[in-house]
C-alpha cells in the first residue's frame, strides 16, 4: 500500500517545494500566485466556512453520481436487450457529450432554478456517458463460451445477462466508474458556478471576485480531496465485490 | 437402437447459401461412446452444437432428432454439453460452478450444493470446493466442468474436443477416469474429436464426416473391448481411418 503510494507523494512534495521556493525567491505577489504555505493558512483559517460550502458540493456529487449509476445501469440494460434502440439512441448520447458545459450549466439553472435539480441534472449528463459505453462493452466482452454453456443447460436471456453478462462486465464498469467519479467533483462545481447559494463553486467565484486567489486554491485543494476520497470509496467498493483469487490478494 | 437413444435424422445446416451440413442422420444408442471425427471444418462442432441447442441465429437448420421417441428439444435436459473450453466461470468457487447447471434449473443454491459436494471426491476435487478455477491446474479444470456437466445427470453428453488443450499425461489420465466415471453410471457420449488415438481407444464406434457438405461418411465400430486395446490392436483401425480421412479434399 505504502510503496504504491510512495512515488506520487514524492512527486507531489517536490512540486509544492519548487512552488513554494519559486513565490519566495521570486517574490511573487499573494494576489497573482501565492505559497502553498499561504493556501495551507487560508484553507485551516477558513476551514468551517469551507466545510459548509464542500459538504453542499458533495451532497449534489453523491446525489448526482448515486443517479447516475442507477441511470447507466437501467439504460445499458434496455440497450443491451435493445440492440436496435442502442443503434438509435448512441448517436444522440454522443451529441449529449459534446455539448459544452458553460452553455449548459446557466440553462440548467435558468430552466430548473438554484435548487438541487438542476446540478444533478448536470452531473449525470457528465457522469453517465463513460458508465454506459463501459457497461455496454463489458457485456459484449463476455467470453461466447460461458453464454453458449449456460444457453446449453436452458438458461433464457434474462439468466444469461444475470449469471455471464453482469459480471463479466465488473471490470469495465468499475474502470468507468472510476473516470466518471473523476468528473463528478468538477461537473458539481461547475454547476454551482453557474448559480448556486453554497458550494465549492460559487465559494471559488466570491473569492475569485474579492482577489483571494488563496482562498479559490485552497477550495480547489478541497475538491481533489474530495474527488480522491470518491476514488478510495470505490476502491473499496472494487475490493467489496471482488470474486476469484484477486478478492483474497486484496 | 435402443427404446431411448437419440435418433437425428436429415440434420442440414446452411449458413445463407452455403451448405454446411447436408442430410446428416446418426443414432445415439443409451450409452457407450461415439466418435465423430472428420477433417477440419466439417461440421462436426456444427452438428453437436445443434444438438445442445446453441446453434448460432447467423445459421439455419432443418431436420428432426427424438430422444425416446419424443422430440428432441433445443436444448433438452436429457443432454449435457461440454465445450472445448472448460468454460469454467472465474468469478466462481468451483462448487458454483459446479452446481451451475443445477442452479439455472431452479434449484436453490442449499439444495444446489447439498447434490454436488457427495461427488468432489469421486472427481479427484476434493478440497477444492470454495477454490477458484484459476488456481486450479488443467486436468482439474476440465475435471471441474466434468462434474458440472454431469451432476445434471442428462443420458447424453456431448463432448466436443475436452481434451485438447491438456498435456499429453493429463490427457491420458483423465481419458481413464472418464471411462472409469461412465463405468460407475453409464451414459451415452457423443465426443468430437480430431484426435484419433483418443477416438480408437474411447469410442465403442467411430462415425467419419465428410466435409463440403458436412456427412456421415463411414460408420465403423471398435471391435476391441476397451480393457483388451492396445497400441498393437488399434493399429489397423487407426490406418483405416487415416486413409478414410486422406481420401477427404482438405476444407
Amino acid at each position: 500500500m505504502l510503496s504504491r503510494a510512495l512515488p506520487p507523494l514524492i512527486v507531489a512534495a517536490c512540486l509544492l517545494a519548487g512552488w513554494e521556493a519559486y513565490c519566495r525567491l521570486a517574490g511573487v505577489s499573494p494576489l497573482i500566485l501565492p505559497a502553498p504555505s499561504a493556501v495551507l493558512r487560508a484553507l485551516v483559517l477558513n476551514r468551517a466556512e469551507i466545510a459548509v460550502h464542500a459538504g453542499a458540493t458533495l451532497q449534489v456529487a453523491a446525489i448526482g453520481f448515486s443517479a447516475s449509476v442507477a441511470v447507466a445501469l437501467a439504460v445499458s440494460v434496455a440497450l443491451h436487450f435493445l440492440p436496435r434502440a442502442e443503434r438509435a439512441l448512441m448517436p444522440l448520447f454522443v451529441a449529449s457529450q459534446t455539448v459544452p458545459l458553460v452553455a449548459l450549466a446557466p440553462l440548467m439553472i435558468l430552466w430548473f432554478g438554484f435548487g438541487l435539480l438542476p446540478k444533478v441534472l448536470l452531473v449525470i449528463l457528465v457522469t453517465f456517458f463513460p458508465m454506459l459505453l463501459t457497461l455496454l462493452a463489458g457485456y459484449r466482452q463476455t467470453p461466447p463460451a460461458l453464454r453458449e454453456l449456460l444457453a446449453s443447460m436452458g438458461a433464457g436471456r434474462g439468466q444469461v445477462f444475470l449469471r455471464a453478462c453482469l459480471p463479466a462486465a465488473r471490470p469495465s464498469f468499475l474502470s468507468g466508474l472510476r473516470v466518471s467519479a473523476t468528473y463528478a467533483i468538477v461537473a458539481t462545481i461547475f454547476a454551482e458556478y453557474a448559480g448556486a447559494r453554497r458550494g465549492l463553486g460559487i465559494y471559488i467565484l466570491q473569492a475569485k471576485n474579492t482577489f483571494r486567489p488563496d482562498l479559490v486554491l485552497a477550495a480547489v485543494l478541497v475538491s481533489a480531496g474530495l474527488t480522491l476520497a470518491l476514488l478510495a470509496l470505490i476502491g473499496g467498493l472494487a475490493r467489496l465485490t471482488a470474486r476469484g483469487p484477486e478478492a483474497r490478494h486484496d | 437402437m435402443t427404446e431411448a437413444g437419440l435418433d437425428l435424422s436429415g440434420l442440414t445446416i446452411r449458413a445463407g447459401a452455403r451448405v454446411l451440413v447436408e442430410d446428416l442422420s446418426m443414432t445415439l444408442p443409451t450409452t457407450g461412446i461415439t466418435a465423430l471425427i472428420g477433417p477440419s471444418g466439417c461440421g462436426k462442432s456444427t452438428v453437436l452444437r445443434w444438438l445442445a441447442g446453441i446453434l448460432p441465429d447467423t445459421l439455419a437448420a432443418e431436420g428432426q432428432a427424438r430422444i425416446g421417441g419424443r422430440p428432441l428439444r433445443l436444448p433438452d435436459p436429457a443432454i449435457g454439453f461440454q465445450p472445448q473450453a472448460d468454460a469454467l466461470f472465474p468469478w466462481l468457487t468451483i462448487a458454483q460452478n459446479a452446481a451451475l447447471g443445477l442452479r439455472v434449473a431452479g434449484l436453490s443454491a442449499p439444495a444446489a450444493r447439498a447434490r454436488v459436494a457427495p461427488l468432489f471426491p469421486a472427481f479427484g476435487l476434493a478440497g477444492t470446493e470454495a477454490m477458484y478455477p484459476a488456481e486450479l491446474s488443467g486436468g482439474m479444470r476440465q475435471r471441474a466442468a466434468f462434474l458440472r456437466t454431469m451432476v445434471r445427470d442428462g443420458q447424453f453428453l456431448l463432448l466436443d474436443e475436452p481434451f485438447s488443450a491438456l498435456d499429453a499425461v493429463t490427457r491420458l489420465r483423465l481419458q481413464g477416469w472418464l471411462l472409469a466415471r461412465l463405468a460407475e453410471r453409464p451414459r451415452s457420449v457423443l465426443l468430437v474429436t480430431h484426435d484419433l488415438h483418443e477416438a480408437t481407444s474411447l469410442a465403442d464406434r467411430i462415425l467419419v464426416m465428410a466435409a463440403r457438405p458436412g456427412r456421415i461418411r463411414a460408420e465403423i465400430a471398435v471391435p476391441i473391448p476397451p480393457s483388451a486395446r492396445s497400441e498393437h490392436s488399434l493399429a489397423p483401425l487407426r490406418e483405416t481411418l487415416k486413409t478414410l480421412l486422406l481420401e477427404d479434399p482438405p476444407t
